[in-house]
This record gives structure tokens, sequence and C-alpha cells, in this order.
């Protein structure tokens, strides 16, 4: 059972990772960024071609695909999204689909169609109160508290965040201070994608790689950031870790149910809140 | 109701819309028939079927304006439960498309209330949610009787001078159930529950201030969507012999969502040409590119910056510009 609550844990991490890129370009930009699941696989991605340069060694070649990420992000917000500002969500939904369908394709060119092999970078156990745990699932745990706290001292400390914040609430207002509101927007969303890029990174050795990928996990992640609330970055990290629990325990005792319960209980949560996106 | 009010709302019984809803249902009677020599007979049952499922998703979201990206669903519900009847039950096939209708019917009655609730993308994600339950289930749970995968075989037997392993049997009653959803959809949308549902997509709240309960009209809508989409599932499981977990497949969805775009949206014809030219991309195109997804991603950011009244979006301003001095000039008479 602890080892079930412990799974949970992690799973709900690598959620957050993705999720809460999601979460920020929606409480912004009200964007719905489908391409978030083109970062994720092409973030993995990079990090296989990466890791045979670096000989095997996982963490700069991580760091390499997570800054990869970046200028594709720049390039999606600034010829995509950014034209797409007040259109209608069913504009920008069909709009990043599109990406993504293009960036699926590309992926298949490039690595082809098939599924990689990947396996851990680090295969150590540690003993814990005569338990084992991989010390692997351990350190995404670890990167995901430190993560939220980094977003939190971000979003209270500094100008940046503050400015985000601000927008989040009401952008309009923020405008008439002056601030080009855009500009920040444009941090964020890549700040999103290199976030969703470490998810990636650090999920796609425990599970398979292929183009397809993204999109599951980025299913998840809606259903993270619905029930969370769009937009509120601590109701985000909730969740995250509360979905992750429902994987977690659903695939203890019915394996294959653990990404549909998820969905159930998106939609049990939604039939008890209003909805306002 | 004076003139200008007739104008906004055309009379669904008034013999001249009713001549008109005619013609057209003539027209693309021809048209389909036209094609059929042109392409083989097969492929065009094909594409009369993804019309039919065109005009369902269109009535969703071209009409209602509610994006769903996983319509999927009913027209998987439709052809399982035709499926089942005829594998496990050996019904006449009508008996089966009809259980399967109102089984799709059904379920799209049973989520509609928390669908509906829901605008914009949040609907688009709830029906991809539930989309994803559906496939999931089929997938696996039920795997006993849907045989995973791998899918089951659906022999109809035939019935009468029916014969369903004829191809033009099945392009007959293809080409007559498509009549049939145009024509009842051209009632529907032109009579003034049509324009309610389209006034709900301009503006919700405004249409509430009305005093129309707009969640009763939403659902009445989705449940009618639901429907044609079953109607469509039975008939490629008619038309195929053969229920696979395909049938909905949540990475398909996509290209209803196009076709409707390209043709349109919120037009009926605009479904119908969508319908056709998607077909004919994907059955053809696919020959010749082999990366055939990037093109529909390409085509799809095209249409959603440039294009975006679609193909009968062109030839309606097109036609407008011969069409309107004619318009004006009777209805000036009668003015006067």
């Amino acid at each position: 059972m602890l080892y079930t609550i412990f799974y949970g844990f992690s799973i709900g991490a690598i959620l957050y990772f993705v999720s809460i890129g999601l979460s920020l370009t929606f409480g912004t930009m009200r964007v719905v960024n489908f391409a978030h699941t083109l970062t994720y696989s092409i973030g993995v991605y990079v990090l296989i071609t990466s890791i045979s340069w670096m000989g095997g060694n996982f963490i700069p070649a991580a760091m390499i695909a997570i800054l990869a990420v970046i200028p594709l992000s720049y390039l999606v917000e600034r010829f995509i999204i950014r034209r797409l500002y007040g259109e209608s969500l069913d504009y920008t939904f069909i709009a990043t689909f599109a990406v993504t369908l293009i960036g699926v394709d590309t992926i298949k060119i490039i690595w082809g169609v098939n599924p990689l092999p990947f396996s851990p970078p680090m295969s150590t156990y540690i003993d814990f109160w005569g338990m084992t745990f991989p010390l692997y699932r351990i350190i995404i745990f670890g990167i995901a508290i430190a993560l939220f706290l980094g977003l939190e001292i971000f979003f209270r400390k500094t100008i940046v965040g503050k400015i985000v914040v601000a927008a989040l609430d009401d952008k309009d207002g923020t405008r008439c201070l002056g601030i080009s509101v855009d500009k920040y927007f444009s941090v964020m969303f890549m700040l999103g994608s290199a976030l969703a890029a470490l998810g990636g990174v650090l999920y796609a050795p425990i599970s398979a790689v292929q183009p397809y990928m993204g999109l599951s996990i980025l299913l998840l992640a809606f259903a993270v950031v619905i029930v969370g609330g769009m937009g509120n970055l601590r109701g985000t990290f909730i969740s995250a870790f509360a979905l992750g629990m429902v994987m977690a325990l659903t695939a203890r005792y019915w394996s294959q149910g653990a990404e549909t319960m998820v969905f159930i209980v998106m939609a049990v949560v939604l039939c008890f809140r209003p909805l306002d996106a | 109701m004076d003139r200008s009010e007739k104008l906004i709302f055309p009379d669904p019984g008034d013999s001249p819309q009713k001549a008109r809803t005619g013609l057209e249902v003539l027209i693309i009677g021809v048209g389909f028939l036209i094609l059929m020599p042109l392409i083989s007979i097969h492929r065009v049952t094909d594409f009369m079927i993804f019309c039919i499922f065109a005009l369902s998703f269109d009535l969703l979201y071209g009409y209602m304006g509610r994006l769903s990206f996983g319509h999927l669903l009913y027209l998987g519900t439709g052809a399982y439960v035709y499926g089942f009847l005829i594998k496990f039950f050996q019904t006449d096939a009508f008996l089966a498309i009809l259980c399967g209708v109102l089984a799709a019917g059904l379920l799209g009655m049973l989520l509609g209330p928390i669908m509906v609730r829901a605008t914009g993308a949040c609907f688009s994600l709830m029906a991809l949610a539930f989309n994803h339950i559906g496939f999931f289930l089929v997938l696996s749970p039920l795997k006993h009787i849907t045989n995973g995968e791998d899918g089951f075989g659906a022999h109809a037997k035939s019935l009468g001078f029916l014969d369903f392993n004829s191809k033009t049997v099945m392009f007959v009653l293809s080409l007559l159930a498509l009549l049939l959803v145009f024509y009842i959809l051209k009632r529907l949308t032109t009579s003034p529950y049509g324009i309610l549902v389209r006034s709900i997509k301009e503006d919700e709240n405004r249409v509430r201030f009305l005093g129309y309960n707009t969640y009763y009209y939403k659902w009445v809508t989705f449940v009618i969507a639901s429907a044609i989409a079953g109607l469509a599932g039975t008939l490629t499981a008619l038309n195929y012999k053969f229920v696979n977990p395909n049938v909905m497949d949540v990475h398909q969805n996509v290209g209803v969502v196009f076709a409707c775009l390209i043709g349109g949206a919120g037009n009926l014809y605009g479904a119908i040409i969508g319908g056709v030219a998607y077909m004919m991309i994907s059955n053809y195109l696919a020959i010749y590119i082999h990366r055939w997804e990037m093109f529909l991603g390409l085509s799809m950011l095209i249409i959603v910056f440039k294009f975006r009244k679609g193909i009968w979006g062109y030839i309606e301003t097109l036609g407008g510009h011969f069409r309107r001095p004619k318009e004006i000039r009777p209805a000036a008479q009668k003015g006067a």
C-alpha cells in the first residue's frame, strides 16, 4: 500500500510538470494549448538523441532537451498563438492541434514511427524502513516539490512573476499600467513548454517512447487543469497529486483502468463545479 | 408576420421553402449519383456515410458552436450496438440500425446534461475525455464481447430482395439515409428551434434573457447530433460488416473537424462538401503523400488563418453576386 502511495506521488509530480504550463497559458492567454504535447514529445526525442552524444550522461542531455524546446515554443507562440489572441477558443484549439499533427509527423520523419527503447538513467534502490524504493522516482518527487516552491517564490517575489499574477487576474488592468503583457505571456509560454519538456524527460525513462506519447499525457494534464481550476497555480498542484494518487490506487486494483478513472473523477468534479471556460 | 420578420424566420411550412428543400435534396442526390461512376461505388458509399457524420458534427459545431473533439464516441456506440445485435441476436439489419441510433441517442441523453453546461474548450476536452473512456471500455473491460483490438464480424442476413453484400444496395441505402438526414436537419435548422440554436451560438446570455431555457435546447440538439452520429456508425458497420475499436479511436476525431472547417462550418452544404473533400484527400492523397497528417495540419492552419468561411462560404459569396438583385426585386414589390 505504501508503495502505491509512493507511486502516486511520482505520477502526480509528472502530471504537475506537464499541467502547470497548460494552466499558465490558459490562465494568462485564454488559449488551450494543444501544442503542449508537441513540446513534451520533442523534449523526449531530443533527449534520446543528445544522450548518445553525451555518452550516456543523463543530466547534460536532459538540459539540452529542455533548452531545445524553448526556441521551438517561441516560434509556436509568435506565429500561431499570438495571432489568435482574443479569437474564439475553438480556433486556437484547432490551430494548436494542427501544430501537433505537423509536429508528430516531423517526429516520425526524423526518429521513425516505432517505439524507442529507453531505460532509467539510474536503477539504484534505496532502503527505507525495511522497504526498497527506486531512487529515480524519489528524485522526480523531490524535483516536483522544489519546482512548486520555486514557482511560488517566483510568482510572489520576482517582478516578472508578480506581473504574470496580476495579468492572470486582470489582463486589461495590467496593460493599463503600461506593461507590455504579451511579452510576459511569451515568457510564460516558453516556461510552460520547458516544464512540459522536463516532465517528458523525467517520465520517458519509466514509460514508452513513441510519437503519440504526448497525447495521452496531455489528456491527463487537461483533466488536472480542469479539476484544479484553469489558471489556478496552487489548485493545479493539489489536483495533480490528487489525480496521480487516483491513478496509482486504481492501477493497484485494476491496472488498465487507471487513466479512465482520472476522467471519471474529472466528470464527477465537473458535475458539481460551475464552468466558466 | 411582416416581411422583415419573415426574412429572418422563414416559415418551414411555407410551400416555396418546402419546395426549395426538396430541390436541394434532389441536387445532392443527383450529385452523388454523378460522383458514383467517377469514383468507385464502394468509395462513394463511404463518402456518404462520412457526410452523415459530418452533418451531425456540423449541427453541434457549426450551428450550436460547441466544438466536440470526441464525437466519434457516438458513432462508435452506434456501430457496436449494431454489431452486438447482429452477432448475438441475429436480428434483421433495420432493427439493429434502429437500436444503434437509439443507443447513441440515449448515450447523448445521459452525457448531455454534463456536457452541455460547458462551453468552448471545456466542452471539447470533456468530449475528448468521454471518447477516451468509451475507447478504453471497448478495448479492454468489455473485451470478452467486443473482442478487443481485433474487432468482430457482423454479417447482416439479406432481407427479402435487399442483399446487404451487394454494393448497389449499400449505395442506395446510404444515399437514402444521407438524404433523409439532410432533409431532417434542413427542416430543423430553418425552424424557429434551429434559429434559437444558432442564437445560442451567438450569445447564450441574451437568449436566456429572452426567457428561453437554453439548457434544454442545447441538450436536445446534443441528443439529435449523437443519434445521427449513431446512424453513421451503424451504416459504417453495415457497410464493412465488421466492427473494431477504430470506429471510436480518439485520434480520428480530427478528420470530421477538418471536414467541417474546410467545407464551411454552420452550413449543411458545407458539411457535405467538406465531407467529400476530406474523404477525397484521405483516400487519394494518402497514396501520393506518405505523411498526409502533416498536410492535414498545414491545411488546418491555413483554414484557421485565411479561409475561415470554407469552400461553401466562398461559393455563397460568389453566388451572392449573381443572385442578390433578383431576390430584392420581388420583396420590394411586395413591400410596396
